[in-house]
């Protein structure tokens, strides 16, 4: 043996790695225009909230005993939940529970759109203002009565807030048999069992309450924020939407409930192309979770099998926000994982037999989040020139991590990669400050509330105010925007693949379930074609079970259309 | 056990105690001669294993270097498991180690065994750049000096906030290194690990093939090597380097991962599944460490 073989083994796997790599409508913009567009080489701007009127901030309910709920939160929303075509938005907060009680109360927020760049707090009027220890958001139309309905995840209790239709909710939570009791984070609407009702699943984190509380400290002997591996899994929750306003708990005879996890981040979409949605759970300091959806009402966890579950290493990450998409357009939805400072995300690739290869370090992900602690994230395509890009918001969980790790810092920039239809490319360097601005990110949600087909952003962000950030980086390309109406399938048409061809260009895209983390996202999908001039044509293949693809020559562009399953273009 | 000769037990244990008391007040002169003496026979385990301790401290003060080996040795052959003992060899080994270090400072301040360790102190205390200058005068002094340029790469690899290309510079150490010493398998490893973190897996299959040649007793390579045959989608011959892998380093997460993976994607679904459970296991032993490490 070399003399300096065992100089090589002494240098431990997890340094040596981590040396390596390291490293439209203008008119319309109203009073937020003038701040929205100074500075407007950027892809992003901040809408500011003098502008935009959401003064809303968020509450985190920090306290010396550090319970850990209080750094995890919480998420946002853009949903049109008065059916106006106009994206309105729903911020969740903080409140009451075992270890917090706030005074005077706290609560969530739904702004409605003015259609003007502003937007008027509708909450009371609403009833939607929850007030437990808030996490995440859930949007979807379970009833399909055409106003999409708000389920809001809470440490303690869920709430399921029903559209009345005529700008009121009803917390129908005990009825529909949602509650979900203990900690749930991100929850995810998609149809399970094809019967063309929109099911739900709940991500549950640990076994936590005041009592359970543990006391952790940092090297100083300051109180800190355990790592969640100290804390025990517990299983999620799947509920199979019974069509008559309640649920049935089926997260033991799916085999959701034999898997103990420590779930954030939710993402459904069909891995296999098999027609039927399979759901992939990320779960921090626990495996991660692949739930292939074998039929009958049936899951099999394959992660390990598929090659997701684990770092290379064979440890398990702390896996946070996660998406689904076919990035690299083969026709198989690819799988994205965000983790925590020195784990590196993870962009997985579909290798179309339910495997799937990290990429992350190819793609130059791996280098650009060593340090980071990813949550909210979504793959959309910013500058509809028909490719999928990615956005990411960052944070660490730990207020004290400056006093453990000498590279890492509480508050991170959000990241941007650009997509070219294959691979990745970081960008946020030449994206602006906006990027290099350090946050307590958490919830990301996308959306085009301004309706120009620029999709923007929001983040909530942990203890502060949101951010609204308006999209100037799509002028120039055309686009198509669509919004799906299932009939025999699920009214929000979760599980369609949209195919579109302009030219040389031909795209296709799943309308997944839920990603990111505890957000959710405006239904509409935006389909770029860069600076094409037409669109030849689109396809819609319709979830199970109406299971019918349609095809539409020649639609209109850069503007939005609904389409109604067997209907044709309803709207232009 | 064999008494000392011409004396009753009794009277061993009374003047092993007297040998004792004088350690313990402070007069190691005195008491250092006859502590191993006096402690070897006896059959008073508790008063035996105290007289080594004393020996070892007494040692230690004057300065005694042999003899504090002797000490800690049989400290270790007579009570294995001891927390006091393993505590004290801890000072014990690591005073030798300083006083190794004085002496080879004091006495050839200039060799190339002396700027090595200045230069591995640097490294160990972050002084990279002070590091540096120790390696590279030692290369001024002997350009071929085996193992130098490798551990040049490595600092290239480890310090914060490299050069940009502190990749390609790493590389050019490790091919100078094995210019001069081709049976470093040390090299070859990193030089495998650099071409797969780049996906340059054919090369990657090579350096590690070279390093398991060079050295059949280096997991580390064995992982490398099965790592990026999986990158290569090679799984068949995967499974063969991750199978020396978990033998040479069974508490090694990594290397079950690599073999589950591989065993996975040959349709072995359970012996795919008996690793999985391995690497997990292995998993919870490092996060276990780890945490008591971290408290």
């Amino acid at each position: 043996m070399s003399r300096f073989a065992a100089a090589c083994l002494s240098l431990s796997r997890r340094t040596f790695l981590r040396t390596l790599c390291g490293a439209a409508g203008i008119a319309t913009l109203g009073r937020y225009g003038e701040a929205a567009l100074a500075g407007s080489s950027y892809p992003f701007v901040q809408v500011p909230a003098a502008s935009s009127g959401i003064t809303w901030v968020h509450t985190a309910g920090k306290s010396p005993q550090k319970y850990l709920p209080e750094t995890t939160g919480a998420g946002c929303a853009f949903l049109d939940y008065d059916n106006d075509g106009w994206m309105d938005i729903y911020l969740v907060n903080s409140g009451k529970c075992d270890f917090y009680k706030p005074n005077p109360p706290l609560r969530n927020a739904l702004y409605r759109n003015n259609r003007d760049g502003t937007f008027t707090d509708v909450t009371e009027k609403a009833g939607v203002s929850a007030g437990g220890f808030g996490q995440g958001v859930a949007v979807g139309d379970y009833d399909g009565n055409g106003f999409p309905d708000i389920y809001v995840t809470q440490y303690g209790r869920s709430i399921l807030y029903h559209n009345n239709g005529d700008g009121t909710f009803t917390d129908v939570t005990e009825k529909a048999g949602l509650a979900a009791p203990g900690w749930s984070s991100s929850a995810v609407w998609f149809d399970y069992d094809n019967d063309g009702r929109l099911d739900l699943f709940v991500c549950q984190f640990v076994e936590f309450s005041k009592a359970k509380n543990l006391p952790c400290f940092t090297y100083n002997n300051k109180p800190g924020y355990c790592i969640p591996r100290y804390y025990k899994p517990t299983p999620s929750w799947l509920f199979h939407n019974n069509g008559d306003g309640t649920f049935t708990d089926v997260s033991k005879s799916s085999g959701i409930a034999q898997h103990l996890g420590k779930a954030w981040g939710a993402v459904a979409a069909d891995f296999n192309n098999d027609g039927r949605m399979d759901l992939f759970v990320s779960n921090d300091t626990a495996p991660n979770f692949l739930f292939m959806n074998r039929g009958n009402g049936r899951y099999e966890e394959i992660a390990a099998l598929a090659g997701v579950a684990f770092s290379d290493t064979g440890r398990a990450r702390s896996g946070m926000g996660v998406d689904a998409a076919d990035v690299n357009q083969d026709g198989w939805v690819d799988l994205f994982v965000a983790n925590i400072d020195h784990e590196r995300y993870s962009l997985y690739q579909n290798n179309h037999d339910e495997t799937f290869d990290d990429q992350a370090e190819t793609t130059g992900i791996g280098a650009a989040t060593r340090l980071m602690s990813g949550w909210g994230l979504k793959f959309f395509d910013y500058d509809n020139d028909g490719n999928l890009d990615l956005f990411v918001v960052n944070g660490n969980p730990d207020d004290q991590i400056q006093t453990i790790e000498k590279d890492v810092t509480y508050r991170e920039p959000m990241l941007l990669f650009h997509g070219d239809g294959r691979t990745l490319r970081n960008v946020s360097a030449e994206s602006g400050p906006l990027f290099s601005r350090d946050l307590s990110g958490r919830g990301l949600a996308i959306g085009d509330f301004d309706n120009d087909g620029a999709v923007d952003v929001l983040v909530s962000v942990n203890d502060a105010a949101p951010l609204l950030l308006r999209n100037t980086a799509a002028g120039g390309n055309h686009w198509l925007g669509i919004r799906l109406v299932g009939r025999k399938s699920n009214r929000d048409a979760v599980g369609a693949r949209v195919t579109w061809q302009a030219g040389d260009l031909r795209r296709s895209r799943m309308k997944v379930g839920g990603g990111s983390y505890l957000s959710s996202h405006d239904p509409r999908m935006v389909l770029g074609i860069g600076n094409r001039t037409r669109i030849d044509w689109i396809e819609v293949r319709w979830p199970e079970p109406g299971g019918e693809t349609e095809r539409f020559t020649a639609p209109p562009i850069d503007k939005y259309i609904t389409i109604v399953e067997g209907q044709g273009i309803q709207s232009a | 056990m064999a008494q000392a000769p011409g004396r009753e037990p009794a009277a061993a244990q009374s003047a092993a105690e007297h040998v004792a008391s004088l350690a313990e007040s402070g007069r190691c002169s005195e008491a250092l001669p006859a502590l191993a003496k006096e402690a070897a026979p006896l059959k008073d385990k508790d008063l035996q294993r105290r007289m080594y301790l004393d020996g070892a401290r007494c040692a230690t003060l004057l300065e005694r270097w042999g003899q504090l080996l002797d000490f800690v040795r049989a400290l270790n052959r007579r009570f294995p498991d001891d927390p006091d003992v393993l505590y004290a060899s801890i000072h014990a080994y690591s005073d030798l180690s300083s006083q190794a270090a004085r002496e080879l400072a004091q006495t050839a301040p200039t060799s190339i065994p002396a700027l090595e360790m200045d230069a591995e102190v640097n490294e160990m205390q972050g002084r990279w750049d002070r590091a540096e200058q120790d390696y590279q005068k030692i290369l001024q002094k002997n350009p071929r000096y085996p193992g130098i340029h490798f551990r040049l790469a490595r600092l290239l690899l480890s310090k914060p906030n490299p050069a940009p290309d502190f990749q390609e510079q790493a590389k050019k150490e490790l091919q100078e290194e094995l210019e001069i010493d081709p049976s470093n398998a040390g090299a070859e490893y990193i030089s495998g690990e650099l071409a797969r973190q780049t996906k340059d897996l054919p090369a990657a299959v090579e350096y590690f093939t070279r390093a398991t040649k060079l050295d059949p007793t280096f997991g580390n390579a064995y992982l490398g090597l099965g790592m990026s045959l999986l990158a290569e989608k090679d799984y068949e011959a995967a499974i063969a380097p991750f199978e020396t892998a978990v033998k040479l380093q069974p508490g090694n997460p990594a290397a079950h991962y690599g073999l589950a993976t591989a065993y996975a994607r040959t349709g072995h679904k359970e012996a795919a599944e008996r690793e999985f459970a391995l690497q997990q296991q292995a998993a919870q032993r490092q996060n276990v460490q780890e945490g008591a490490n971290s408290q």
